[in-house]
């Protein structure tokens, strides 16, 4: 039963989008029922020491979960799969912005930076296509992003924070890192980005 | 209107909006106008929020179009030529290479525990099915073959029993005879006494059928006798087979009976 669930964690994950309790219990614990979380712990165990990936639980209320890297990340090139690699990076711009001013920003403000970088929603772009899709359906759907209404905007305005998956995948730390490495400053350049990401 | 004029932190013209508006509400003496004040006043309080919101974040002054031009630098953008867009006015020229985000997509992954994405290696399932569809035919055609092979042996088998069928009723029907004839030997037996089965037609047939083997074989014998009513007696076997070879008179006789002659 172990075994069955770990390999079913792991395929789940190819999409990126959290498991649902309810998946796991319907298509491999079923009548373990009872037996789910001596299940679960042993399948994210297995996961750990085999595979070197932790099993984490990102919404506790409707029980869902995300597979992360636990090992230390090696040098060299990553084999990645179709546009995986430039999805990760425009991922990690729009984070990047989000960190930087604040930790939250508004729709309109990442458009107009994203804009700077030839990247526009109504545009179809070269490499992401439907961008405006990328952003706000799939890196959603993947949690890496967070997008709420504004209230009392008309018209409706969004704001942008970063997902639970973002939170555990990376950190303010290493986004920190990448803004200083692109712009040839020192971390401590951005002093209060600086205390924040040090005390995360 | 002017929403992002106004939140740009070094303009007052919140600040300037605010004032003019308590100027303008001294003037005010009907409800409308009012009205529209508190919209403004609503509004303007919004903006005085976000205002300082920014003034939190921007605390350390980042500059994210100087982020956007050395993001640009990092992905390989070419200054020197420029790209013929229509909206180049706002937007930073120069020639972005095909392989930008590529560049990026490699520093990424250096930032992110991203568990990599599960892959069979072997690839699905799809190589697979030819080959046994292949083996399939073989073996059914193989099977066919012995099926066919099965069914003429059957028949074969089949047709054996028939015929065993029908010589061991011809040699009942012979051993019938010549009992009969131990028992009374100057007596032959009326042909149709012989033959007929009161009760079966079909029977009838039979024997008659059977009778005629024995006649065919030589091992009985149809006459007629004196009032023209076939009658029927075996033959020795040594008597038969001089007779044969010597005459080599076959007769061939044809006897109809139907079903009311029967009856």
């Amino acid at each position: 039963q172990v075994s069955e669930l770990v390999q079913f964690l792991l395929v789940k994950d190819q999409k990126k989008i959290p498991i649902k309790r309810a998946d796991m219990l319907k298509n491999v614990i079923r009548e373990y029922k009872d037996a789910y979380s001596e299940i679960v712990n042993k399948a994210g165990r297995t996961l750990q020491e085999v595979f070197g990936l932790q099993l984490v639980e990102i919404d506790t209320k409707r029980h869902a979960y995300i597979l992360i890297n636990n090992l230390p990340r090696a040098e060299g090139e990553y084999l990645c799969r179709g546009k995986e690699k430039e999805k990760m990076g425009l991922l990690l711009v729009i984070l990047s912005f989000i960190f930087m001013k604040g930790n939250s920003v508004k729709d309109s403000a990442l458009w107009e930076f994203l804009h700077l970088l030839r990247v526009d929603p109504g545009k179809q772009h070269s490499v992401f296509g439907d961008v405006r899709k990328l952003v706000t359906e799939e890196f959603v759907r993947q949690k890496y992003l967070e997008i709420t209404p504004i209230p009392l905007t008309d018209p409706p305005e969004f704001k942008y924070q970063w997902g639970p998956r973002a939170e555990k995948e990376t950190s303010k730390k290493d986004v920190l890192n990448f803004v200083a490495k692109i712009q040839g400053k020192d971390p401590t350049f951005w002093a209060s980005q600086y205390a924040e990401a040090e005390a995360n | 209107e002017n929403r992002e004029a106004m939140l740009n932190s070094k303009s007052n013209r919140l600040t300037e909006a605010l004032e003019e508006a308590n100027r303008l509400f001294d003037g005010v003496c009907r409800a409308r106008e009012a009205a529209l004040d508190a919209q403004f006043l609503v509004i303007a309080s919004n903006i005085g929020k976000e205002k300082a919101n920014e003034l939190h974040s921007e605390m350390s002054a980042f500059d994210s179009t100087a982020f956007a031009e050395d993001l640009l630098t990092f992905m390989g953008i070419n200054r020197t030529e420029v790209e013929e867009t229509d909206d180049s006015e706002d937007v930073p020229g120069g020639f972005l290479p095909s392989d930008a985000w590529q560049t990026v997509g490699g520093e990424a992954p250096k930032y992110f525990r991203r568990a990599p994405t599960f892959h069979y290696m072997m690839g699905s399932f799809k190589s697979e099915p030819p080959v046994p569809k292949q083996r399939i035919e073989r073996q059914k055609k193989a099977s066919r073959g012995k099926a066919e092979r099965a069914m003429p042996a059957q028949l074969k088998k089949m047709e054996e029993s028939h015929q065993e069928a029908t010589e061991k009723e011809v040699e009942r029907i012979l051993r019938i005879l010549q009992t009969h004839f131990e028992n009374d030997p100057n007596t032959p037996i009326s042909f149709f006494d012989f033959v007929i089965d009161p009760n079966s037609f079909a029977r009838t047939v039979e024997n008659v059928f059977h009778v005629s083997f024995l006649t065919r074989d030589g091992l009985a014998q149809i006459k007629l006798d004196e009032d023209e009513l076939p009658i029927i007696e075996p033959i020795k076997p040594s008597e038969g087979g001089v007779e044969d070879s010597r005459a080599g008179a076959r007769n061939q006789v044809v006897i109809s009976l139907d079903q009311t002659q029967w009856k």
